[in-house]
């Protein structure tokens, strides 16, 4: 129990700090979370949501985590019910829109972790964009496989992940 | 300076036209090669119902024999498929996306059908690695098995693989030149299909991308009804 209170205790301090910080950007990394996966495994995904308040297009060029050794943009597209992933250079975040990266379109691919990973585990990361602005904010590792998915959206085939507010 | 916009305007028109003639003609095509259309409803003995149709493969195809490995040495041969249905699906633990994914949404849809005892007592998954440089039979089953217990994992040598994935048409590719960070970072593109082979080793049915688990779970428990009632011998 009390375990659990200071988890949440400190989510809510990581959310202030990681609000606080980016309090005078137009940017804003929402719902970050890694699917957790089998102990074996070395490569995962991250899913979040960025928002661009701002008047211009934002564009992401990297992320880094110390959890893992390298960290890419990808899309995973089917064609003909064959699934294949594209490598993207950056990721551009249109004036006062959202991006969202989901399960089956748009991830951050995770490579070479540097430990098993479990659910409940945050993992601090950070998006790089164009102008030279670094945003930190942290992963929660969650079991995707129970939440979020039954009320999925059938898959974007248009390759697009961009919706407008 | 207007009438330059009135040409631009005009151009963008036809751009516009020009894309709905083919989205038109796309979908034309589409339906016309649906195989509703095509296909004489003689051509099964029993029609199923529209419901299960579409998941369906116009005649169930028999397996022909196969191999593949599994932890601890053991095989998976096509024996092994009769008086169970098996959902199978091809991927690689390097995929951090569509496979999860899916074995995540089957993982799902097995407890759905836990509801129905009978039904759940004659299902198996199985993971198919078609990515044996990196995924060990030992890894395979340690993946497979996390998603659900009635997972089981399996891998081969590339003979033994197409051997087995063929007979599905769930062709793959490796990627090797496209290794990122530590080169060992090589994607697979693969077929992302869950396929259902009956409790005789027929090749019987399918669940195209996007599945949910409460589709995969419904459409099961009528498949497996219909079988049971007019197919089985």
């Amino acid at each position: 129990m009390i375990k659990l209170f200071s988890k949440i205790l400190a989510a809510l301090v990581l959310g202030f700090c990681a609000s606080s910080a980016s309090a005078e950007s137009d940017i804003q990394i929402r719902n970050l979370w890694v699917q957790a996966a089998p102990p074996g495994v070395k490569v995962l995904a991250a899913y979040l949501e960025i928002k661009n308040s701002g008047k211009q297009q934002r564009v992401l060029t990297g992320v880094s985590s110390p959890a893992f050794g390298q960290v890419g943009i990808h899309r995973s597209m089917i064609h003909g019910n064959m699934a294949h992933m594209e490598h993207l250079k950056e990721l551009a975040i249109p004036a006062n829109a959202s991006v969202v990266l989901q399960p089956g379109g748009l991830h951050l691919m995770l490579m070479d972790a540097k430990k098993p990973l479990q659910a409940g585990d945050q993992i601090p990361m950070t998006f790089i964009f164009g102008n030279g602005e670094n945003i930190a904010a942290s992963a929660t590792v969650r079991s995707g496989t129970m939440e979020g998915m039954g009320d999925r959206q059938p898959m974007d085939h248009s390759g697009h992940g961009e919706h407008k507010h | 300076m207007k009438s330059q916009r009135g040409a631009l305007t005009g151009k963008s028109l036809a751009i516009l036209l020009i894309i709905a003639v083919a989205i038109a003609v796309a979908a034309a095509a589409f339906i016309g090669s649906r195989p509703d259309n095509a296909r004489p409803d003689n051509d099964r003995i029993v029609k199923p119902p529209e419901e299960i149709d579409d998941y369906l493969f116009w005649e169930a195809k028999q397996l022909t024999d196969f191999k593949l490995i599994g932890a601890d040495h053991k095989t998976l041969v096509l024996n092994d498929l009769k008086g169970k249905w098996s959902f199978i699906f091809f991927g690689y633990i390097h995929c951090p996306d569509v496979c999860p994914l899916t074995m995540g949404v089957l993982g799902q849809a097995f407890k759905l059908i836990e509801k129905n005892p009978v039904a759940y007592q004659e299902i198996q998954g199985i993971f198919v690695s078609v990515d044996p440089k990196r995924d060990t039979p030992e890894l395979v089953k340690e993946y497979a098995s996390y998603f659900s217990s009635k997972f089981m994992g399996v891998t081969g040598d590339t003979a033994q693989l197409d051997a087995f994935s063929r007979q599905m048409s769930a062709l793959y590719t490796i990627h090797p030149k496209e290794a990122q960070g530590s080169g060992d970072n090589y994607s697979v593109t693969h077929n992302s299909t869950v396929f259902l082979v009956d409790p005789q080793g027929r090749l019987y049915g399918r669940f195209p991308p996007p599945q949910l688990p409460q589709e995969i779970a419904e459409v099961f428990v009528k498949i497996r009804m219909f079988y049971n009632e007019k197919v089985k011998k």
